[in-house]
This record gives C-alpha cells, structure tokens and sequence, in this order.
C-alpha cells in the first residue's frame, strides 16, 4: 500500500490558503485539520444572529430595569436602583414568588413520580406504541387551548372534572377555581396533564438505553423487578431525567398562558405565580421598568436554582454513565 | 451443593435460529464441567438457560430434583460471571462486589469481610474505591468474578471468564479457580472455547458443535477416545489429522487403500474393523504419532511436504497425500522443506477409525 499526501493527489490545494492548517499535518490524512480560524469563521454568523435576537433584547431588559420608562414622547428616566428597592415591599411580588416555588415544587414532583412509573409500565409492554402516540396527545395542544379545554372541564354547571371532583368529596359548591384554597391545584392538574407525558417520554427513552446485561447480572445477584429498578434501571436513566426534571423546571418560571387563560391570577391573588405577576405589571399596567426589575430577578433565582438543581441531583459518577462507556 | 442436568432441551430463538438442540446432559454434584466447543455452538445460550436468563423452548432443566424451568433467576441460588463482565459503571468496584450480599441482605461487616477476601484473592484491592470505567479489561474481569465469588451459590456459572486476561494471569486464574472451586465444592459450569483451559481445569467435558452435544466425558477420554470425527479434530492441539480410506486385503490380510498405496493392520485394529463391517472410513492420526522421513520405511506412505512450522522444541510438519493433508511432529533435526517428496509413517494400533458415512468412531 502506498501513501499519498494531497500535496501529491490535490496539488492544488497546498498551493492557495483555503484557511486550513498545512504544516505538520500526517502523511496519512488526506484531508488537513482545518485551522482555529476556520471555525471562528464557520460560527460568525451564528454568533451574530445571535447577538441580535438574544443579547440586544436582554442588554434592552437591563436598561428598562434601572429606568422609568416614558411612552411616547415622554422619555426614559434613570432611577438607579427604585425598580429594584420597591420590590421588597411590594408584597403581591413576595408571594408570587413563594406561590410559584410551591406551584413548581408540586408540579415537579407528581410529573417526576407519575412520568417515571408511567413509562417503566409502558416499557416493553404490549401497547407501547399506541399509548406512547395518545400521551403524545397533550403536549402537542398549545398551551391556551389546554387552558380553555380545563376552564370548561372545571366549570361549576356543567365540567365534567367538577363533577368528578365534587362526587369524590374534594370540591363543595365552588368550582375549584373558584376558591383561593383550591385555585392551585387547578391549575397544577392542568401542568401535570400536559406535561407528565414529557418526562415519561425522555424516561421511556432512557429506559431504551439501560444495558441488558447489568439487568442480568443484577437479576442473578438475587435482585428481583423492584431492587433492578433502582439498583440499575434509575441510576442509568438518571441523566436523562436530570434534563427532564431542569427543562420542566425552567417552564414552570415561564409558561403562563394556561394560567391567563383558567384564573388570570385569581382569585384573590391565589395563583398570582410571580410570572403571571410579571405580565400584570409590564403589560396590563404598562410599568416596564418595574416588569424589567421583576424579569431580571426572576431570571437570576431560576439561573441559581437551576445550578442548584443540577449540583445537588448531579453526582460525578453518573456524569460518566452518560459518556458511556460502551464496555459496561 | 446441588446436581444439575438438562432434559430433552432444546432452544429456538425463532426464525430458525435453533441454538440448541435436543441437549441431554446430568451434572454431578459439586462436579466442574466445562462447556467446550466453537464459536456460535450454543454455548453461552446453553448456560443462560441454566442462570434462568433465557426461556427454554423444550424440555427441563432440574435443580437437584427441582424442575426450575419457571423459577426466576434470583431464585435459583446461582452465580454468573459473564462474556462482557457486565459490572454496573454507577458503582465503584467495592460496591459491584457487595451486591449479591446486599441483595441477599448480609449484615454490613460481614459484607466488608467478604469483599476484602474477595479482593485479596483477585488482588483488586487496590481498586475498591474505582469505578469499573476506570478499569482494564483484566482488571473489570476479575471483578465480575469477584462478585460471583463473594456469595456462596449452589452452582457457579461462567462464561469465558478468563478470555481477556493475558497469559501469565490467565495461567494463574485458571489454578485459583480450579482451587477455590475444589476448596467451595460448588457445582460448576465453565464455558470456553479454549480447550486447553477445558482439559486442565474439568472434571468433564462437554464438546459441542452447532447446537448438539457431542461428546461428554472426561478430559482424558475426550481427548484420547474421541466420540466422532469431530471430536477428534477438534480438541487436541494440533489436532488430529484425517484420511479417507478403504478397507481392502492384500494377500489376505485386511489392509487399508489410501489413493494406490495400501497400509497392512495389526491384528487387534483388523478385528475391530472386521466387525464393524464398513468400506469406507476416516482415518486419524494425532501428530506426534506419526513420523516422517526423507527414505521410505516399510508400511509408510509416499507424500510431498505442504509445510514446515518450527514449534520450539520440534517441527511440525504437514504433508500432501492426494487431497488429504497429514501432520506430523518431528525433529528440528529433519532436513525436509516445503515441496520435498518424503515418507509419512506411523503404527496401525495408534490410528483413529471413524465411519465416513455418519463420522461416528468404530468402537474398540
Ligand atoms: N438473542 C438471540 N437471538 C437470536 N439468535 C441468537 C441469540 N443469541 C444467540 N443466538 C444464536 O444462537 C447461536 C448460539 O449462540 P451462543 O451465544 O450460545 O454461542 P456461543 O457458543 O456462546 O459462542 P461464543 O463462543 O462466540 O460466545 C448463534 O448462532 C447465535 O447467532
Ligand atoms: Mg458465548
């Protein structure tokens, strides 16, 4: 066999620089490594369109944040720090911040153990297919319509799920959003009907993934279905959860349009999440400074949580098992 | 412990993949049999039918007296070394090796005891604290033993276990767990395609080949009265070489024909070849019974030399008789090279009678 370079197949190529690197290259590679440039030219673009569409808009937020914004005519006024300062005893801005916890928390938490069981029953079983395509179902209704669809599943006359509710002894004469004590709960049953099928989904298919032959050799240790599930099956599936539980989590500070369209924040501030809050005061009220501080602490908690999150569920070694070692 | 045998078991994993057929087969107990035979035979599968972990498609398999056909694997008291170690990369080394204690809920000093023996023994216990991706191959393959070692089951199971070990340890291995295997008493099954980890570490063999069993028996038997054709060229290293002949006489005597050349018997192998009554058979030879020669010697064969292969101490050397090819041992002395014409010879009483028909051996 004999080895060519492309200095010798592709003359011309060494004779122009196209950008790639052509010194100290292995006579085998037939293409040359391109060089660091070549990439930084490869990403400008992308970078650029970037620049625009995400980093202006949040450089804009910082600006609004420290002004008054003037409409109009009337122009932006600097006001340091006011924006900021007033929302400590702004307490609509308190508790939305401790009803949004308590609404991510419970949402998270029945989505996790619900998603999970329902896609460990739905691995391998004989209507896997057909049920993974009904789950499908949720997710793919806009979430105002899913909101709509729930505010009439809810409604005191004639909602079916009001009905149900009420027969099961949950519910009086008050629809549930009706009233402040179960006005959350509302609106959590309607996120865990979207939602749960995505965390079953990205489970299922982590479940895909986890190694045949460890389930046998755990099997053979003396582990029945259970002690296999969270002696193997879990800690396999744990990175793909972990993205679950953060891209769930993320939404829960985000997605608000269910909630405008069943309560609107009410009643009495009962599911006044701080989101729902942030829209009130940017858009209903047109303070945009104020929203823009209220945005930007929003945006830093769910950053710090967010690494929170990953730090305290993320354990060294199952970094590793999501690299994947193909031997084990 | 406990005596194992399959009954009438056959495995088809569908779409005529039959892997194992018709398999018969009772394990002594606290026996070492060792599972012999080439790649794709059945091996693995026959041994994954015994740990539970593949359904059986007929037949039984019997625990003692206990038909376990349905019993699940963690109730059948086995341990399983496998083919790919299968170690769990979410733990660290200590913590494979505990796993059959933990599951069989074995108080916590008492598992630290047992691991540290474990480790010792397999000298890891360096790497307790590492987690499998951090391991060689060696390394990973004594930890799956160790984790079959820390319990004491009724029957270990082991599927090539010491295949990516290198020389030196695998020689060692394959003493210490002959030894802990005598020492523990426990039924054992070992698969290889290595024969020679087979003859010095079994107390029987089990040769198969495409899904049956063909042979089984003691390392000595096996090697020395193999069971058919097969058999004999299979085990053995180099194994033994085969000639098609035909029974005929010369000067009424029974002789053998082999192209135009003919080989007189002795009495004893003329008696057996008498009644057995077949024309056509297989002859074989083990290489270091027979013997070549630049001048011809009475009852030799004429023949051409393929090859020449320096083994260390002697040459092996292989001739062409027609379209048959013969090996021979001999010494590093003999001056013949690839092409020149020599004798083979060797004595009728150490030849090998096969039918040619069906390969089975002319029984003594
Ligand atoms: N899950 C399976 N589905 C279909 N066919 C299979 C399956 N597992 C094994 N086979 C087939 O069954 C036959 C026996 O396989 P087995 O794994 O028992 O071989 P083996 O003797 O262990 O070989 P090796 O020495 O290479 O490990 C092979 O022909 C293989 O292709
Ligand atoms: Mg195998």
């Amino acid at each position: 066999m004999t080895v060519t370079t492309s200095s010798e197949t592709h003359p011309a190529l060494s004779d122009q620089d196209w950008g790639f690197s052509t010194i100290d290259r292995p006579p085998s590679a037939i293409n040359p490594p391109p060089s660091r440039m070549f990439y930084v030219y490869l990403a400008a673009p992308a970078i650029a369109l970037l620049a625009v569409i995400t980093i202006y808009p949040f450089l804009w937020l910082i600006y609004m944040s420290f002004h008054k914004v003037g409409f109009g005519s009337s122009s932006d006024i600097f006001v340091g720090f006011e924006n900021f300062s007033r929302l400590f005893t702004d307490t609509k801005y308190i508790e939305g911040w401790g009803l949004l916890l308590k609404y991510s928390a419970i949402c998270l938490s029945i989505q996790v153990v619900v998603g999970v069981a329902l896609a460990v029953v739905l691995n391998n079983s004989r209507y896997e297919k057909i049920l993974v395509t009904l789950f499908l179902m949720p997710m793919m209704v806009s979430p105002i319509v899913a909101g709509l669809l729930f505010f009439y599943l809810y409604n005191g006359t004639f909602g079916w799920y009001h009905w149900i509710f009420q027969s099961l002894g949950f519910l009086g004469e008050t629809s549930i959003l009706g009233s402040t004590k179960t006005a959350l709960y509302g609106i959590i049953i309607v996120d865990v009907w979207q939602w749960t099928p995505l965390i079953t989904l990205i489970t299922l298919a982590g479940l895909k993934r986890v190694p045949q032959d460890q389930l046998e050799a755990n099997m053979v240790d003396g582990a029945g279905s259970i002690s296999n599930f969270f002696n193997v099956s879990l800690p396999n599936i744990y990175p793909f959860l972990l993205i679950a539980i953060l891209l769930r989590f993320m939404d829960n500070f985000r997605f608000i349009d269910a909630i405008l369209a069943l309560t609107g924040g009410g009643p009495a501030n009962s599911t006044r999440l701080l989101p729902v809050y942030l829209f009130d005061v940017s858009f209903q009220f047109f303070k945009l400074g104020r929203g823009g501080a209220i945005a930007l602490t929003l945006l830093i908690v769910t950053i710090i949580l967010g690494l929170i999150l990953v730090r305290v569920l993320e354990d060294p070694t199952r970094k590793k098992a999501l690299s994947g070692d193909p031997d084990n | 412990m406990v005596a194992v045998s399959f009954k009438d078991v056959w495995k088809d994993y569908g779409s005529g993949a039959v892997a194992v057929k018709e398999l018969n087969m009772n394990i002594k107990d606290g026996e070492f049999v060792s599972l012999l035979g080439p790649s794709g035979c059945g091996k693995s599968t026959s041994l994954r039918m015994l740990a539970g972990l593949e359904h059986i498609s007929s037949g039984e398999i019997i625990f003692g007296d206990k038909v376990v056909n349905k019993l699940p694997p963690k109730d059948r008291d086995i341990a399983m070394v496998f083919e790919n170690y299968a170690l769990y990369p979410h733990k660290t080394i200590y913590e494979n090796l505990a796993n059959p204690l933990r599951q069989a809920k074995v108080p916590a000093d008492e598992i630290k005891r047992r691991v540290t023996e474990a480790a010792e023994l397999l000298e890891i216990e360096h790497l307790l604290e590492r987690r499998p991706q951090e391991l060689s191959g060696g390394q990973k393959q004594r930890t799956a033993i160790g984790r079959a070692i820390v319990r004491q089951p009724q029957v270990f199971l082991f599927d090539e276990p010491i295949a990516h070990l290198d020389a030196k340890l695998r020689a060692r291995m394959r003493s210490e767990l002959k030894h802990l295997q005598y020492k523990l008493g426990v039924t054992t099954v070992y698969v290889t395609h290595d024969q020679l980890e087979a003859l010095t570490m079994a107390d029987r063999i089990a040769v198969m080949n495409d899904g049956v069993l063909q042979q089984f028996d003691t390392p000595q038997q096996v090697y020395e009265n193999p069971a058919n054709s097969w058999v004999a060229t299979f085990v053995g290293e180099p194994g033994m070489s085969l000639m098609e002949m035909e029974m005929t006489s010369v000067e009424g005597d029974m002789a053998l024909a082999f192209g135009s050349e003919t080989i007189k018997l002795d009495q004893k192998s003329a008696a057996r070849l008498a009644a057995a009554g077949k024309i056509n058979l297989l002859v074989g030879v083990r290489p270091d019974k027979a013997s070549v020669s630049l001048e011809p010697l009475p009852n030799g064969i004429q023949c051409e030399i393929y090859s020449r292969q320096l083994l260390g101490a002697d040459v092996l050397v292989e001739v062409e008789i027609g379209k048959s090819r013969v090996r021979a041992k001999a010494d590093t002395s003999f001056g013949g090279n690839v092409g020149t014409p020599c004798h083979l010879n060797f004595l009728s009483e150490n030849l090998y009678f096969f039918d040619a028909e069906d390969g089975k051996v002319i029984p003594q």
